[in-house]
């Protein structure tokens, strides 16, 4: 996945070498500068370093420009990568969503996934680029070490590679990782829960127990911090002592080779800057691998994302769907969505007829809704045949027998944009009369009048913010818009008066005009206004009796 | 890439008030200049050091031997500074450590010390963001920047006194870049932020964008419009990187202004270096060492400039922090929850509320007036009333979430406050009105006022309330844990575990707030029986909009209707 095609590679690859061009930059500033004044130490006229000096002022002004543009290229490809991780993302959880993620909803682990996502970034902007740099840097020092002197290219070589290399590996290998972000995960969720469930805690006499886990928490964590922290020190430490070693020896070599007239004696003075230049970019190297842990864990936590199998494919030849509105009919269905678990639906037979009415009732946990999965395909079925209009739902197309469908659930997700974008989703081509009439069928007509610009009022974080109610109305109002001939409303009225829900209930029957519809409630009062009522429990149908 | 844009502030090193308040603060800032004075001195003794060996043999063709003591010197200083450094940063790691947690016990016992009154007016979930991430930005605060800070403060200063001892010259080039160091980065930092401000924000609310896209995918998937919405995330992902390197153009600049700085550093001071040399008016080995000293007085200066925004972050979390833990206690609470110990039989006795007189800030009229109540041991009193008539707050009054502004109330004859806090709420078990589940074990949750209850009990009391055949069907028994604010029940479930876990603790009064609200009337009537040996001879004192789940109770107080309650006069 990493290495997708359409990963910015040109762009990753501009970014190194500008990287590149700085870290040169720095080393021909440095080694031009010791050149300089090694020179005009022995006094030999203007002229002869005159040359060297512009150089030097033209890598001073060089350094800066190309750093500048390193950060801004690097930058760009790592979000256009982003860019392309997140439709991944989008598309890897749109055939899985909602069943098959269902217990990854729970934990918040989708929030998780799109942090994952974003820290992905960071492969280029703080592992590969710094690392890649920092190795053409070393290289290119160390050449220019061994185009002076040929013996002391091994000097500064070998401990630049131990400096590399095993601070690298000792951060590679270093553990805690995975335990840290779990236990900064579970500290927060600590937090929020200690936070929220305050009056009970205190009344209960329970609050001192709470936050002594809270610190044993944290404590474990600063253990582990500091574990980190010492590995750095240490991993520095070891860098230290390469570039002392390295700067020894070096100069050591110089000296010897000066006092033997093997070697110009300005040359001295080049030796020591160039190699304290050169290992200027290594201490970034140890960061950069401990990045790259947290990029690995987030991957592979992606990885995991793409192992969810797919619960609902495509046939090879779908099958049509009829005009007109279909019948719907459930026989013998059972759903499970685990081989653990016990059947969400056990044997359920319902019919729909066209422009019926249907409730279904029962506690909840009692598979209400896990006839609407079925029916939308969001999951297989175990047993039994669901037919929508007499075909086999697994002969349709899935997104066939959805369109088929228009369904206001509890879970029913208002999006950044206007009251009318939001409606508009369900049918696109909406006229304004439509539109109307299911604001009226939803009694929300007052409501979107009395808004500052009535159906052109955002909604959400820069709009209007929704109440629980409003927010149910509007969605059915916008599945009665949807073009979809069976109508599934579940728990329409939960958190409305007794009075407003009736009205809403017998507007919208009344709106669905020759449809069916499939009312999921647990009032008694509105099962009245259908024709048949299903009652479930534990899965089966304990009313009407067979 | 969701950092806010660093705010415009005068830049130091610590804040005086901040230093006063956080205990820790300044002896991290004394041991990173101490550090940072040292690392000075030891890059003075490189420098001078390598200087005499380039000197000795460029001049002198000097043999090995006669500079390999100052090669040595060369190589110990090296590693001398990198022990230094390593060091300081330990140090300032532990201290940071020590610091964050200390200030996250203080901040969390004090915001549950100020009770759910207080976090009832608090937004929800920006004290929990402040008690994690904003103690995370405190630490690399403390960690991170403060030593590099130091670092910026004394090295350059010690490393120019040092230059301005060898060469007046050079250090007039570097004094001159180094002043320009401020000025450029107050220059750009205050461009930047005055162009970016707007664009976070549209980024913000892009990121947000994709983040709805992935939570409404079911709602577009049932509408067939999973296509539209990939080419929302596209476009609102594509947005973001527009936005943000235009963003990043402008925050950059200061980074850029800060290498050409410390590149000409270098630069000029090389050909001030060369041309004295040339005219004879320095030695060599003076020269050298300069040229050797000139990068390492910019080096501190980039990185403190890299982590400038660590320093924004940690002081307004700090300040934060310090705001919380400036909110003054309510009377008769023991400061930091270490009151005497709390008896583990509270004594039983009348429980009596006297013209208590309760009023909320920013409300028009007061919650309760001159309420009086008398409850004897073993009865049951059943609270009613319209919604809004008052009854949820004498519940609160009596768990002391709220302090009445006028009036006593007592138990047994001793008043409240003559108990601190946790002391008096010994006496009592509740059934809140929404109860909060824990991300714990079902157990876990029972044993919440009950810490040692057998697993019989636990068992016990779920049956009594009617969920023994949730427990049937829960894999792990007991064991099996609830997920946040217990996310795997149905509403009825969880009111029913609040209630046994309010029955389960053994306290002498049971307060039930509306216990039957997400319970159908079966149910109910299903339950009175079974809960009776758990009442036992308690006093339970029941709040609801009529007399419920008991059949029967001793008294019943009709608080008014919220039209009833005399209107606060206003003087």
């Amino acid at each position: 996945m990493l290495a997708e095609p359409g990963t910015p590679y040109a762009r990753l690859a501009l970014a190194g070498l500008l990287g590149l061009a700085a870290a040169a930059a720095t080393i021909g500033l440095l080694a031009g500068s010791g050149y300089v004044v090694g020179r005009a130490a022995l006094r030999p006229g203007l002229n002869a370093i005159v040359g060297i000096l512009a150089a030097v002022e033209v890598l001073a002004f060089l350094r800066g420009p190309l750093r500048y543009e390193e950060r801004l290229v690097g930058h760009d490809a790592a979000l256009r990568a982003l860019a392309r991780w997140r439709v991944w993302l989008y598309d890897c959880l749109t055939p899985r969503v909602p069943a098959a993620l269902a217990g990854w909803r729970s934990g918040d682990l989708l929030g998780r996934a799109i942090d994952d996502v974003d820290a992905l970034q960071d492969l280029y902007l703080r592992t590969l680029l710094p690392v890649a740099i920092a190795v053409g840097a070393c290289a290119i020092g160390t050449a220019a070490v061994g185009f002076i002197l040929p013996w002391a290219a091994l000097g500064l070589g070998i401990p630049l590679v131990v400096a590399l290399v095993v601070p690298a590996a000792l951060t590679w290998r270093r553990r805690g990782d995975e335990e840290m972000a779990a236990l900064s995960g579970t500290l927060t969720a600590q937090v929020v829960d200690a936070l929220q469930g305050a009056p009970e805690l205190l009344a209960f006499g329970a609050d001192d127990a709470a936050l002594r886990d809270v610190e044993a928490l944290g404590r474990r964590s600063d253990m582990l911090e500091q574990h980190h922290a010492r590995l750095a020190a240490l991993a520095a430490l070891v860098i230290a002592g390469c570039l002392a070693v390295a700067l020894a020896v070096v100069l050591a070599l110089g000296v010897d080779a000066v006092h033997g007239h093997h070697l110009g004696q300005v040359m001295v003075a080049v030796l020591p800057l160039t190699v304290l230049a050169t290992f200027e970019m290594v201490p970034g190297v140890p960061p950069a691998v401990a990045r790259s842990l947290a990029v690995r864990a987030s991957a592979d936590r992606l990885f995991a994302l793409e192992d969810v199998e797919v619960p609902v494919h495509d046939p090879a030849r779908p099958a049509r769907l009829g005009p007109g509105v279909p019948e719907v009919s459930f026989e013998d269905v059972s759903v499970r969505y685990g081989p653990g678990l016990p059947r969400a639906v056990d044997g359920v037979s319902l019919s729909l007829p066209p422009g019926g009415r249907v409730a279904v009732t029962g506690s909840s946990g009692a598979g209400k809704s896990s006839l609407v999965t079925a029916l939308l395909r969001f999951w297989p079925l175990e047993s039994g045949t669901l037919s929508l209009g007499g075909v086999d739902v697994e002969l349709l197309a899935p997104h066939d027998a959805r369109a088929a469908c228009a369904l206001a659930d509890q879970r029913a997700q208002m999006f950044a944009g206007t009251v009318r974008s939001n409606l508009l989703l369900a049918r696109p081509d909406a006229g304004e009369e439509e539109v109307a009439r299911a604001l009226r069928a939803a009694r929300l007509d007052a409501w979107v009048a009395a808004l500052p610009a009535g159906l052109d009022t955002p909604v959400g974080e820069d709009g209007v913010a929704l109440s629980g109610g409003e927010r149910r109305r509007l969605a059915v109002a916008r599945a009665l818009l949807a073009p979809g001939p069976v109508v599934i409303l579940d728990e329409p009225t939960s958190g409305l008066d007794l009075q407003l829900a009736d009205e809403l209930l017998q507007g919208v029957l009344a709106a669905a005009g020759d449809r069916s519809v499939l009312v999921i409630t647990h009032r008694a009062a509105e099962t009245e206004r259908c024709d048949v009522t299903v009652a479930l429990e534990a899965g089966r149908v304990v009313l009407p009796q067979a | 890439m969701s950092a806010p844009p660093p705010r415009p502030s005068r830049p130091r090193l610590v804040d005086p008030e901040l230093a006063a308040r956080v205990p820790g603060l300044r002896r991290v800032a004394v041991v990173s200049l101490t550090v940072g004075a040292l690392s000075a001195v030891l890059v003075v003794v490189q420098a001078v050091a390598l200087a005499h060996v380039v000197s000795r043999s460029l001049l002198q063709h000097a043999p090995l031997g006669a500079v390999v003591p100052a090669i040595v010197v060369v190589g110990l200083a090296v590693l001398a500074r990198a022990a230094l450094h390593g060091a300081g940063d330990l140090s300032a790691h532990g201290a940071a450590a020590r610091v964050v947690a200390r200030l996250r016990g203080q901040l969390l016992r004090h915001a549950l010390t100020l009770g759910p009154a207080w976090l009832a007016g608090e937004r929800p979930g920006e004290l929990s963001l402040t008690a994690t991430r904003g103690l995370r930005s405190l630490h690399t605060y403390f960690a991170r920047y403060l030593p590099q800070a130091a670092a910026a403060a004394v090295i350059p200063a010690v490393l120019l006194v040092w230059v301005a001892t060898q060469d007046w010259l050079s250090f007039a080039v570097a004094i001159a870049l180094v002043i320009a160091v401020p000025l450029t980065m107050v220059y750009f930092g205050r461009e930047a932020t005055r162009r970016s401000e707007r664009q976070w924000r549209r980024l913000g609310s892009l990121a947000g964008r994709f983040l709805q896209l992935i939570d409404g995918l079911p709602t577009l998937r049932a509408f067939v419009r999973e296509a539209q919405g990939r080419r929302e995330v596209a476009a609102a992902t594509e947005g973001v990187r527009t936005a943000t390197m235009r963003t990043l153009r402008v925050a950059f600049l200061s980074a850029l202004a800060m290498d050409m700085i410390a590149g000409f550093g270098v630069g000029f001071v090389a050909m001030v270096l060369g041309l004295r040399l040339l005219w004879g008016e320095l030695s060599l080995q003076t020269a050298m060492a300069v040229l050797l000293v000139a990068p390492e007085i910019f080096i501190p200066l980039r990185r403190a400039g890299a982590e400038f925004h660590a320093s924004t972050e940690g002081q307004a979390a700090a300040a934060r922090v310090l705001e919380v833990l400036g909110t003054p206690m309510p009377s008769g609470t023991a400061p930091d929850g270490s009151g005497p110990p709390v008896p583990a039989r509270p004594a039983v006795g009348t429980l009596a509320m006297d013209a208590v007189r309760v009023e909320y800030e920013h409300r028009g009229r007061p919650a309760l007036v001159s309420f009086s109540l008398q409850v004897d041991p073993g009865a049951r009193v059943a609270l009613t009333g319209p919604s809004g008539s008052g009854k949820s707050t004498v519940l609160s009054t009596l768990l002391r979430f709220v302090e009445p502004d006028a009036g006593t109330l007592s138990i047994g004859g001793r008043t409240s406050a003559e108990q601190t806090a946790a002391e008096w709420r010994s006496h009592f078990s509740w059934l809140p009105q929404r109860p909060h589940l824990f991300n714990a074990t079902m157990a876990d949750n029972l044993r919440l006022g009950a810490p040692d209850a057998p697993d019989d009990d636990l068992l016990a009391v779920l049956g009594a309330v009617g969920l023994s055949e949730l427990m049937a069907n829960l894999a792990g028994g007991l064991q099996t844990p609830l997920g946040h604010d217990g996310l795997t029940l149905s509403s009825g479930e969880r009111q029913r575990v609040a209630l046994a876990r309010a029955l389960l603790c053994p306290a002498p009064i049971l307060l039930l707030d509306e216990p039957t609200a997400s319970l159908d009337p079966p149910t109910v009537t299903r339950l009175a029986p079974a809960l009776e040996p758990w009442l036992g001879g308690r006093t339970v004192v029941v709040a609801a909009h009529e007399p419920v789940l008991l059949p029967r109770f001793d008294t019943v107080v009709a608080l008014p209707g919220a039209a009833a309650v005399p209107l606060a006069v206003s003087p």
